[in-house]
């Protein structure tokens, strides 16, 4: 463990709950977003959209369009034909069939939202109405939509250039699955939908892009979670040097995922730039942003298990159907194999095997929305688990208990193939069912079902895998770059390649920077998001930021501090290996009174009058952290609901969540990700569901119908922490920003479907709607 | 989420707003608080080309006692209704059903007298009018004049007003004793509409039988209506729990159910049901709790 | 979405027959629409003009009648583009004489696309009805007027 950073009580910043440094200007209105960039002589974006899911375009009509009042310029994807390459994917697959999204559709749409044109204007409202004047006269084709019909026999193919609508098939086998299931005392089988849900952050996606003709300089403000990769792929698909083109992410109000990417409406923004020599806007509409932004989610599972009657666990089988959508988007193809690679979840399997398919159908893409393929994998295990317990007659909490690898036993080589870093799962359930009071809470179940009321206790054990990773297993690379740059006055500007859009990094760095050099994170400013600014970096998603950004930082804290310690030892006349950093002072631990202010060693480091041999002037140090591994967070979670049996409504009760993130940081923004993530997980159990008609329109088109939750839709959630540390950084640090959520949907859907068992009902589908339940209370009352 | 181009009008008087009605005839709307008619023009769903804002004329606002009857101008907001000690204590049932309309953004700026006009299937306000026996008072060139609740929603979107009128306030006769009322619904989770809602004005007689009854239903049929077989089946019986699942179970008797994305024909028919004989018996408590 | 139903019409089936393949009587019994124009044998191009209340569009279509077995089935497909969006309905429609009256038979598909799909679900079904009721409710006066011209 390093020094400065321990589960004691904090003494320093490392472990406080320090309110944010972002959230005064947040709160104020005073944060800048992509919207409140104003340039000069700038003009206006809206895109034609197909309405069709499916259809030929015969001919684009624009001339109404172009003589309209404010119009500049009115484009379709033949005036960019060629000037623009197609979305990018950065998967490769062995026999992945490619389906890239063009920029503008030119012969054919393929999902409802497909942009067909652009019209640029002088004002939003001369661009809106000039999108009415366009005339597409579209031929119909079949839509594809639900994705088993899309594999069998007679679909129409999406993609001609391929002979069907089967993008891939992935395996992952791990162990003997044939001798588990012949020694089997039971065979548990389920089938289980894991619905396709829109991502809805508060703010859409919107780019702002200027290019300066005289520099040859392109800069693109875009709504992004990945500013660096974003300008890498911008540059290829324009067909710019990538020296020339600066991506600069503002505020950024949330992504959950959903702007870890490279859209289609980046790279024309940044084209039309260039075209028509002005500064072009481009904002979405909440309507666009729910069909033309990524989709989370969308698996068919069908999951066999093979278990002893004591409740072990023996071989667990799933055959996955993944929904993908129309196109490729950045990592689609990826998503649904880390469903794969969690499968196991915290348990001792002998023996899994994973066979995903991934299909093409006429919706949006799906990809990656917080968790991205891990929610999934946890969803099926938990409710397997249960479905174990109540097939033997067993206590959820025992059955889990009975299978979790022991802490002595990690690093864990689970039958998937990856090594979970640390933990122990014993003491996670343990802390939830004692907070929970969980022997009280069947004694409460016992009595209310008595009285004919119908209360329902769901459990989830669930590890995740995080950090996102070692390289070999990402696409564009897993590191992560941090600088840290001491002024010549001793205040601190960090630099990170990680790019928060909510996460709170400007005030958990300055902590962590603060703790190491002893000072105030008042006197440490984290800068990101814009490319010029700062080294590359591979951006905020798969809970990395603090794993891999902040081991970067902290490595380069090391280098710092230990550079100011030999100026301080120089000066002092001490040994370095003793300096001791605390309160904006440097001191020898042997001679506590001779101490420097901190910002004299600094400023001694640039004034260079004398440096010990063989130093540098300035105080800057740069790391590019290579992960070893991810890392595993893990946690348990309790969820109490009733259930109304006349109406079918579920209200949550009680939640309690014991989640184990590693070392923390900051335990406020910890206890905010969990209870963020929970939140979302209630969307999905009971609330959101994505929904397109035969015709491949997507129905559920605005908030108005897309139901996602309200503070008074939950409980107060209880939470606590253990803490198990990673061996995989210095920190000592997992994840956090995806577990709540990867953790707590089955909690949920457990503790319906515990609720209904007096009704002999055994599986419920997401969302947990009224009338679903009504539904399943109707058929076991009348004996269907 | 633009609308149309539009020119804009701010009459300063009732008849200056009458006056620009009929000059521009269908191709005017009138605009109150906004959250029915802007949201429809933001989608393009509706394109006027002249909008009257009727909103800042005070005439049309205010909660007054008139001849016996509170009357509640049109531009009161559901805020308003909600928080009027007048309305709390002489027709409660228009206060909680105002308060379960949308959420507090909407009930600030949203009216009684928009809403009523407008007669969205699933909106809050019709069956508690219904339920109410209220009068709508309409204002046109011609004079004014009072339409009786029960006549006033015709269809979907459709009410008995005349294109050139001007909805100008809703008259309520103020509770009697030994009545209690209640008005419960079954929200669409995203949009707060009524699923199902149920208003119920309920009358006993002092040995303990229906006196009167009226239910007013919404979100269940293409307009809110009065649940007659309900009531028939509950006057002059006893005010009891067994007699209400009884009559409650007529709920939707004689409409097609609305079928959607939302909710089947099949569920809102036998929540329509579950919701009547729970807003009786909450009515029912109400009633007893009051003194003789 | 599924549309069926049985409506009766005043008149015998050949009147009612009548009234169907003319295209200057059928566009008056078509809700909010203008005018029918012949586009083809048996196909004609129509202008729609329709309103829910507030909500109205302007939608250019066409009508096409199919399968023609007089006086008793034709199959009937409505399709209309406009910028709230497009829609398309096609059913059967049978016609029995049930003195002194016709028996109409009606049973088919519609579906809806674009923008009213996005956001207006749970109207679209209510509309429909409420479409097909207008359309009985002209055909009934078109056929009551028919007769009193004779």
């Amino acid at each position: 463990m390093a020094a400065g950073v321990g589960t004691a009580a904090p003494k320093g910043h490392i472990g406080r709950a320090m309110k944010r440094k972002e959230d005064p200007r947040l709160i104020q209105g005073l944060g800048r977003y992509v919207e409140d960039i104003a340039l000069p002589g700038m003009v206006y974006a809206g895109i034609v959209r197909s309405p069709h899911a499916h259809a030929k375009i015969r001919s684009i009509d624009t001339s109404k369009a172009q003589t309209a009042p404010g119009v500049v310029a009115v484009l379709t994807g033949e005036d960019i034909r060629g000037a623009i390459a197609p979305v990018p994917c950065a998967i490769q697959m062995p026999d992945l069939k490619m389906a890239l999204r063009p920029v503008l559709a030119t012969d054919r749409v393929r999902c409802v939202g497909e942009g067909v044109a652009v019209v640029v204007g002088s004002d939003k409202y001369a661009v809106r109405d000039a999108l009415d004047l366009i005339e597409v006269d579209y031929a119909p084709l079949p839509a594809v939509v639900d994705p088993e019909k899309a594999i069998s026999k007679g679909a129409s193919v999406i993609h001609s250039q391929h002979k069907d609508n089967v993008a891939y098939k992935w395996e992952l086998e791990g162990g003997d699955l044939k001798k588990a299931f012949a020694q089997a005392d039971k065979v548990i089988r389920q089938r289980m939908i894991n619905q396709r849900l829109i991502p809805v952050p508060m703010e859409t996606r919107g780019v702002v892009a200027e290019y300066r003709a005289g520099e040859k300089k392109l800069t693109v403000w875009s709504a992004t979670q990945i500013p660096h990769l974003l300008r890498t792929q911008l540059a290829a698909m324009l067909g710019a040097p990538e020296h020339s083109v600066q991506v600069i992410a503002p505020e950024v109000g949330g992504g959950f995922g959903s702007k870890l990417n490279v859209y289609a409406e980046e790279a024309l923004v940044a084209h039309l730039a260039m075209r028509l020599a002005k500064p072009v806007k481009w904002i979405e509409s909440r309507r666009e942003n729910f069909q033309a932004t990524i989709h989370g989610r969308d698996q068919i599972v069908d999951a066999e298990v093979a278990v002893k009657n004591d409740g072990t666990l023996l071989g667990l089988r799933c055959r996955v159907i993944a929904d993908l959508g129309a196109y490729f988007q950045l990592l689609t193809p990826l998503v649904p194999t880390l469903t794969g690679l969690m499968i196991a979840g915290c348990y001792k399997i002998p023996a899994v095997r994973v066979e995903i398919t991934g299909v093409f159908t006429n919706k949006m893409a799906t990809d990656a929305y917080r968790g991205a393929g891990r929610p999934e994998a946890t969803y099926i295990i938990e409710r397997v688990l249960d479905l174990v317990a109540a097939e033997l007659k067993k206590d959820p909490a025992e059955v889990r208990r009975k299978n979790f690898p022991k802490p002595k036993e990690f690093p864990y080589a689970a039958p998937t193939g990856l090594v979970y870093d640390s933990a122990d799962y014993q003491t996670s359930l343990d802390t939830a069912l004692k907070l929970a009071n969980y022997p009280k809470l069947r004694q409460e179940q016992d009595r209310l079902r008595k009285k004919g009321r119908y209360m329902g206790i769901g459990l989830s054990t669930y590890v995740e895998v995080c950090g996102m990773g070692p390289s070999s297993a990402m696409p564009a690379g897993g590191w992560e770059s941090g600088t840290v740059r001491v002024e010549p006055t001793g205040k601190v500007t960090v630099l990170t390649g990680s790019s928060p859009h909510g996460q709170g990094q400007e005030t958990t760095f300055a902590q962590i920077a603060a703790e190491m050099l002893g000072l105030d994170p008042e006197d440490v400013n984290v800068l990101h998001g814009d490319t010029t600014a700062v080294p590359y970096g591979i951006g905020t998603f798969g809970s990395r930021a603090t794993a891999v950004g902040g081991t970067a930082m902290y490595l380069s804290l090391v280098k710092v501090r230990d550079k100011l310690s030999q100026m301080a030892g120089h000066i002092l006349a001490e040994d370095p290996k003793k300096m001791v950093f605390e309160g904006g002072k440097v001191y020898s631990k042997s001679a506590p009174k001779k101490s420097l202010d901190f910002a004299a060693v600094v400023g001694a480091a640039y004034t260079a009058k004398t440096l010990p041999a063989g130093m540098e002037p300035g105080v800057e140090a740069t790391t590019f952290f290579e992960p070893s591994n991810f890392v595993f967070p893990f946690g348990a979670h309790i969820c109490v609901v009733e259930v109304d049996a006349e109406t079918g409504d579920v209200r949550l009760q009680k939640y309690v969540a014991v989640d184990d993130c590693g070392n923390v940081i900051n335990p406020l923004l910890v206890d905010g990700q969990i209870h963020g993530g929970i939140v979302q997980s209630v969307g999905q159990a009971m609330f959101e569901e994505a929904v397109y008609d035969e015709q491949g329109q997507l129905i559920t088109g605005e908030l108005m119908d897309y139901a996602i939750p309200r503070a008074a839709d939950l409980p107060r959630i209880q939470t606590a922490r253990t803490v198990t540390p990673s061996p995989v950084n210095p920190m000592g640090v997992k994840g956090v920003g995806e577990a709540g959520t990867i953790g707590s949907t089955p909690a949920i859907v457990n503790a319906v479907v515990d609720a209904l068992a007096p009704f002999g009902v055994r599986h419920v589908d997401m969302p947990v709607k009224r009338e679903r339940i009504w539904r399943l209370i109707r058929q076991a009352r009348e004996g269907r | 989420m633009i609308p149309a181009p539009f020119q804009y009008h701010t009459p300063k008087t009732v008849e200056e707003a009458l006056r620009l009605l009929e000059r521009h005839g269908d191709e005017a709307k009138l605009l109150a608080g906004g959250h029915s008619l802007l949201p429809l023009m933001k989608l393009r769903l509706a394109a006027p080309r002249y909008v009257i804002d009727i909103g800042r004329l005070k005439t049309l606002g205010g909660i007054r006692e008139v001849r016996g009857k509170i009357a509640i101008g049109a531009l009161t907001t559901h805020a308003e209704i909600e928080a009027s000690d007048l309305v709390r204590r002489h027709c409660p049932l228009l206060a909680e059903t105002a308060g379960e309309i949308g959420d507090a953004q909407v009930r600030n700026r949203g009216t009684v007298g928009g809403s009523l006009a407008h007669a969205d299937p699933a909106a809050d306000y019709p069956a508690a009018i219904l339920a109410l026996d209220a009068e709508i008072v309409a204002a046109s060139k011609s004079g004014h004049r009072t339409i009786p609740a029960a006549e006033f929603f015709v269809d979907m979107l459709t009410t008995k007003l005349r294109p050139g009128e001007i909805l100008t306030e809703v008259r309520v006769a103020p509770m009697s004793a030994k009545t209690g009322t209640a008005y419960m619904k079954l929200p669409q989770p995203a949009s707060g509409f009524a699923l199902v809602g149920v208003a119920v004005r309920l009358a006993i007689s002092r040995a303990g039988k229906v006196d009167d009854v009226r239910v007013g239903i919404t979100g269940v049929g293409l307009k809110a209506y009065r649940a007659t077989a309900v009531e028939n089946a509950l006057r002059g019986n006893p005010a009891e729990d067994k007699m209400f699942a009884e009559a409650a179970s007529f709920a939707a008797q004689g409409i097609e159910p609305l079928s959607d994305l939302h909710a089947s024909a099949a569920y809102r028919k036998e929540m329509a049901a579950v919701f009547t004989r729970r807003a009786l018996h909450r009515a029912l408590g109400r009633a007893r709790g009051k003194a003789d | 979405m599924k549309l069926a139903g049985v409506r009766t019409l005043p008149g015998a089936p050949s009147e009612v027959w009548a009234l169907l393949n003319d295209p200057a009587r059928l566009a008056r019994c078509l809700p909010g629409c203008e005018r029918l124009e012949p586009a083809g044998q048996d196909r004609y191009r129509a202008k729609v003009k329709f309103g829910l209340a507030a909500i109205t569009g302007n939608y250019a279509g066409e009508v096409e009648l199919a399968e023609k077995k007089p006086p008793k089935s034709l199959r009937l497909r409505v399709e209309g583009k406009g910028t709230p969006g497009f829609m398309k309905a096609e059913g059967r429609i049978e016609l029995a004489e049930i003195r002194p009256g016709t028996e109409v038979k009606y049973e088919g598909e519609a579906q809806v696309g674009g923008l009213i799909a996005s956001v207006g679900q749970r109207m679209i079904e209510a509309a429909a009805k409420k479409i097909i009721e207008q359309f009985f409710e002209s055909a009934e006066r078109e056929l009551k007027a028919g007769k009193a011209k004779r």
